[in-house]
């Protein structure tokens, strides 16, 4: 659920990521995939079912409307009961603690509690031994038992709304909970019960073609066609409204509004909502702050269309005008932040001012206060990719935000105006002084679709009647009539082609009912990319040989670049950078292989990696040239060593890949290089890449303490030349006779000379291996002793040993005369 | 005859009492029984007696042979026992000394799993591609049913190259790898059976979310390919790849390129999915592997491929995510994954 409707889920960690995005809506991140948090009992208003949440749950979840979570309130609150404060004692050990005498029905006990609030006669929420609550409304769930506090023993305790998960509930700090208001339930009434709160909630993962389901109507209507059961029918509204206020709509973008309503409703008294709004708001995961911001905010998620109340007498002119923001337009918004505007934004203004950003969020100047008696009440429709895109530069979302960026009908706001102003009437005591007032630049028409049930069923794989599939169509609200389908008003957006039936009916038919065949039909060719099969195998012989593999991003930073030697100029930048680490497409993977030398340097003294990967770079007039490259790194304390090592490995791996042997040309003059323990690597006379010691410069600049030796080489230019064609050597038919040699030279005598002129001078010399190199203690300094292993052999016949001693002496003069070579032997 | 054969018996049992070491041993056997030894000789003499006498004797001459032999036999183990025991004595060594370790490599788990993973598709003829990283917003976004306002193809949420638009769009980080699909149906016909596995880039970088992960993406295009077919795919892979007795589900879901689609799920491993919702790795006994669904039919036109003769589906998944819910690995902060950290990487 990562990032499921951008594209496949990529998150990796999703089941945790949608939880984190609930908990901070403030924060950007992709969201497309949405939750509601919806009540069953409140779904029940909508839809008649005895099915028990559990399956309700699974029915649901099957067609598309997973319920990831249910919260079982009775559960949730099960060993809180309602208790009655008797009598408040001074605590004899603590200040700032009293001792409550409570009654809770079958007995009065005493709860130690620090609550500021608490008073005679007051009634709370007492938490039994036994009950489950969040200590100091954080953390895990932890469970009540009998405690002795400072001295006092303690018989549960009295909870604060925050220890019972109620914290959007605004109570004064260190209050507990007062209900006395809320309920006259008797003492030891268990809290669910008292506060109508045996319910189940469920968290519902949508998709983000789907906004109607983000309310309990949607998942109502879902619920029914699932069920095979009717909706319940959205109440007729009583239609009220007067003449006596007026104002003006002008939509100067119906673009981008499509339809704007609005209604103005007096005589209002700005309160507390009933309990029953209260709790619907806060089992939705809303906060409840006054009636009519809360009947605003409950309508939202009954009917899934934001609404917004401004304060009428605040509004100027008697106009209500949708227009463009005006460049760097000021605007203070409900969250109490200003923002600053572009004139690509959609606001709604007065006469004189911007009093909302489209869609987004209202201002402060006109929003509702404890003093407000009179509201404009907009239901409007506003175009979903610039809301998202408004709401994404402001760094500003809201709840109305999240549905209008996914679309949402036009035909969606009578209803949900009508059932606002009956709760404004009901509940606040307001009076309509209008018409409902729309302006809509467009009259709707339904959306069709022809439906094709033949194609529908080839699809599928499933045997279903003409009449099956239309049954499922019409449970769910479309109208088929003569292969056409029309569809509902609150599937306008999502609703986009024919072939999204064939969707609607399989999932309703039920997925698991789908049986699992294997595709038969010819198998493609069997062509292999070279590029990707070496990988594999390059990989896993680099593995093989004790080399640990690197992966890093593809990204690096400037400073990379410029330690590595690049010239950011010519790499491949990124417009939209997560932060400057990461601003570029490496053209090399040698930055990052040293970087993870430098973070690994302390803690492992030596080692072998390599990473196998593609580099990025500019090929003007087109896509980037991903070329793969290949960099080893050995380092530790010894170059030499490690330099050998290197080497040990490249040789090895280029056999391994079935290509010929790697010459090596020391290199001169490259800055990033050893002077004196680097080279190319050659293919005949092809560059194929490098070998060498990072010079101290490099060094330097990564960080490093470590020598470190790094072999590069370009592997994408090699794959053609990889090959696992074998081929056959006869097996010598004559044995070899062995000698050794050993003896002194000057340290820059190179080995391969030597080699090329012992070969040269014996014909009979079938094999040198170099078996030590001794350096230091008793010799002189600027020589070593090389130790060597020759194998001499005949094609035509078995060797006498005299014949090959002869040879060793004619070796030792030649070597003599041309290094001036000391035989130790 | 008889009587020599006795007295070469008890000779031999005598020499052989005294026999303490090898070498005695050594000569014992080849004083008695070795080509030119005495119990040689003597069977050469048997041959020499008349038909009648020679049977019996003859006889005779293999018992006492086998007899040798038994008794060479026995002794030779013991001193081989004896031997043993010294030998235990003299080379004893501490066994538990910790084994000369060979130097130790080690593929990345991004890799291991990436191998896997082809290999099984390979088995049912998925052939793995190479696609662009970075590509067109053509194969990325517009070619797959993702019109120019979806939210993917803001700035928000993808990556883009800061270099000029082409006639195919801007040039963006690949955040799935479902650009390998317009591509390579440009490429060949159908049938085709693709696997393409890369890395993929998107805006989003927390303890659970990183900027570069890996996606695998399978495609199978021909004719009267339905839903039932992508079923059996993916229960296939859920066999190969996470062993028997997990069954897998599809969810209804919602993708731009595929109608319908779905959500995949595997039952999860640790409670044998188990639908109370006490598990802590899972979801009601489900684990959300990646998303799955029939190939859209503007898709297949982009691709030139005709959907009233040709369907196929698409499925798309994390590399990282399907492998630690296989080994049911549990990563704190995800990040670690590409900090090559050697303590982190030597693990796997």
């Amino acid at each position: 659920m990562g990032q499921c409707a951008l594209s496949w889920a990529g998150g990796l960690f999703a089941a945790v990521a949608s939880d984190k995005r609930r908990a901070s809506s403030g924060r950007l991140v992709l969201v497309t995939c949405m939750h509601i948090l919806a009540s069953y009992n409140w779904i029940k208003e909508y839809l008649h079912t005895d099915l028990s949440a559990e399956a309700f749950a699974k029915k649901t979840t099957a067609v598309g409307n997973s319920v990831e979570r249910m919260d079982n309130l009775a559960e949730r609150f099960d060993k809180m009961v309602v208790g009655v404060v008797k009598e408040l004692k001074a605590h004899p050990n603590a200040d700032k603690l009293r001792v409550a005498v409570t009654d809770i029905g079958k007995e009065t006990v005493d709860i130690v509690c620090g609550g500021l609030n608490l008073a005679e006669g007051m009634r709370v929420v007492v938490g039994l031994p036994g009950a489950r609550v969040k200590w100091h409304g954080e953390g895990e769930l932890v469970e009540l038992g009998k405690t002795t506090i400072r001295g006092v023993e303690s018989y549960g305790m009295i909870c604060a709304v925050e220890e019972i998960g109620f914290e959007k509930l605004a109570t004064g700090e260190k209050d507990i909970w007062d209900l006395t208001a809320l309920t006259d339930a008797k003492p030891g009434t268990p809290i669910a019960k008292a506060l109508e709160l045996d319910d189940t909630i469920f968290d519902i993962e949508v998709t983000s073609n789907r906004p109607d389901c983000l309310s309990i109507i949607g998942q109502a209507r879902e619920g029914a066609a699932v069920l095979g059961a009717t909706p319940v029918m959205l109440r007729e509204r009583q239609h009220v409204a007067g003449s006596r206020g007026t104002c003006v709509l002008e939509i100067k973008e119906p673009k981008l509004c499509p339809k704007y309503s609005a209604v103005l409703i007096d005589n209002l008294k700005v309160g507390p909502s009933p309990w029953w709004v209260q709790k619907k708001l806060l089992l939705a995961g809303h906060r409840p702050i006054n009636n009519v911001v809360d009947i605003t905010n409950l309508v939202l998620h009954e009917y899934g269309q934001p609404l917004h109340a401004f304060d009428a007498d605040t509004l100027e002119g008697e106009k209500i005008i949708v227009r463009k923001a005006k460049r760097n337009e000021k605007f203070l918004a409900l969250d109490g932040k200003t923002y600053a505007l572009s004139n690509d934004m959609l606001v709604i203004a007065d006469a004189k001012k911007a009093v909302a950003i489209a869609g987004v969020m209202g201002g402060e100047a006109t929003g509702t206060t404890p003093r407000t008696t009179r509201v404009l009440l907009e239901s409007a429709t506003f175009d979903p990719v610039s809301v998202r895109r408004t709401a994404r530069s402001l760094h500003l979302t809201s709840d109305s935000q999240l549905l209008f960026e996914k679309g949402l009908s036009t035909q969606a706001t009578g209803p949900a105006l009508e059932r606002a102003v009956e709760l404004m009437v009901e509940l606040a005591g307001g009076t309509v002084i209008s018409e409902v007032m729309v302006e809509q630049a467009t009259a709707y028409t339904p959306h069709t679709f022809p439906f094709d049930p033949e194609a529908a069923k080839r699809l599928m794989g499933v045997e279903l009647t003409d009449k099956e599939m239309r049954d499922i169509l019409s449970r769910l609200g479309f109208e088929v009539h003569d292969g056409q389908v029309t569809i509902p008003f609150w599937r306008d957006h999502d609703i986009e082609n024919s072939v999204d039936f064939t969707e609607e009916i399989a999932r309703m038919y039920g997925y698991d009912r789908f049986p699992s065949v294997l595709p038969e039909g010819a198998l493609p060719q069997g062509r292999q990319v070279s590029a990707l099969v070496w990988t594999g195998r390059a990989k896993r012989a680099l593995a093989g040989m004790g080399l640990t593999e690197m992966y890093s991003y593809s990204f690096v930073s400037e400073a990379q670049l410029e330690h590595g030697g690049f010239n950011a100029d010519n790499a491949v930048k990124l417009r939209n950078p997560l932060s400057s680490e990461l601003a570029f497409m490496r053209p090399s993977l040698i930055p990052s292989l040293l970087t993870a030398v430098e973070a690994n340097q302390s803690r492992v003294p030596s080692a072998a990696l390599f990473e196998l990967a593609p580099v990025y770079l500019l090929h003007k007039g087109d896509l980037l040239d991903e070329p793969l490259c290949l960099v080893m790194a050995v380092y530790g304390k010894d170059g030499r060593q490690a330099f050998l090592e290197a080497k040990g490995f490249v040789e090895r791996l280029m056999r391994e890949m079935g290509v010929g042997e790697l010459s090596f040309e020391r290199l001169v003059g490259a800055p990033h290089w050893h002077p004196g323990r680097s080279a190319k690597l050659l293919l005949g006379k092809r560059t194929v890449g490098t070998i060498g010691q990072v010079s101290d410069d490099f060094m330097r600049a990564f960080g490093l303490d470590v020598e470190t030796v790094l072999v590069e080489l370009d592997f994408e230019s090699l794959v053609p030349l990889f090959s696992t064609a074998k081929s056959y050597q006869p097996i010598p038919t004559f044995p070899s006779v062995k000698r050794d040699l050993a003896f002194v030279v000057a340290e820059r005598v190179e080995y391969e000379t030597v080699v090329a002129l012992i070969k040269k001078s014996s014909s009979l010399v079938d094999a040198v291996e170099l078996f030590d190199v001794y350096r230091g203690g008793g010799m002189e300094e600027g020589t070593k002793s090389l130790a060597l292993h020759l194998t001499f052999r005949s094609d035509e016949r078995t060797l006498e040993a005299r014949e090959a001693d002869a040879e060793m002496e004619t070796l030792r003069g030649v070597l003599t005369n041309a290094f001036g070579a000391i035989m130790r032997s | 005859m008889k009587h020599k054969l006795d007295q070469l018996q008890k000779e031999f049992e005598s020499v052989l009492s005294r026999v303490t070491d090898r070498a005695a041993l050594e000569a014992l056997k080849n004083a008695f029984l070795g080509r030119k030894g005495k119990l040689k000789l003597l069977l050469k003499e048997v041959a020499s007696l008349a038909d009648e006498e020679r049977k019996t004797i003859g006889a005779i001459a293999n018992e006492v042979k086998e007899a040798f032999e038994v008794a060479y036999g026995k002794k030779e183990r013991e001193l081989g026992t004896r031997e043993s025991g010294e030998q235990r004595e003299r080379e004893w060594m501490d066994i538990t000394e910790p084994g000369r370790a060979p130097r130790e490599g080690h593929l990345h788990l991004t890799s291991q799993a990436m191998e896997e993973i082809t290999a099984i598709f390979s088995r049912i003829g998925f052939e793995s591609v190479r696609a662009p990283e970075i590509d067109w917003d053509y194969y990325v976004f517009e070619s797959l049913n993702m019109p120019a306002d979806h939210p993917a193809r803001d700035d928000w949420e993808t990556f883009f190259v800061d270099l000029p638009e082409s006639k195919k769009g801007k040039m963006v980080l690949t955040p799935h790898t479902s650009n390998s699909q317009v591509r390579l149906m440009e490429q060949v016909k159908p049938p085709i059976r693709m696997i393409n596995i890369n890395r993929t880039y998107r805006r989003q970088m927390d303890i659970t979310h990183i900027p570069m992960f890996h996606q695998f993406e399978g495609l199978l295009i021909d004719k009267g390919v339905a839903v039932t077919h992508l079923k059996g795919v993916l229960d296939y892979f859920a066999l190969a790849f996470f062993g028997g007795g997990r069954k897998t589900r599809l969810r209804p879901h919602h993708f731009r390129f595929t109608e319908p689609s779905f959500e995949v799920d595997i039952s999860c491993g640790v409670c044998g999915g188990n639908e109370s919702g006490a598990c802590r790795l899972c979801k009601g006994g489900w684990l959300e592997l990646g998303g799955a669904g029939m190939v859209h039919p503007r898709v297949l036109e982009a691709g030139g491929v005709d959907p009233s003769v040709y369907s196929g589906f698409a499925f798309g998944w994390g590399v990282e995510r399907t492998l630690m819910m296989r080994e049911g690995i549990k990563i704190d902060d995800i990040r670690i994954l590409y900090k090559n950290d050697l303590r982190f990487v030597t693990q796997f």
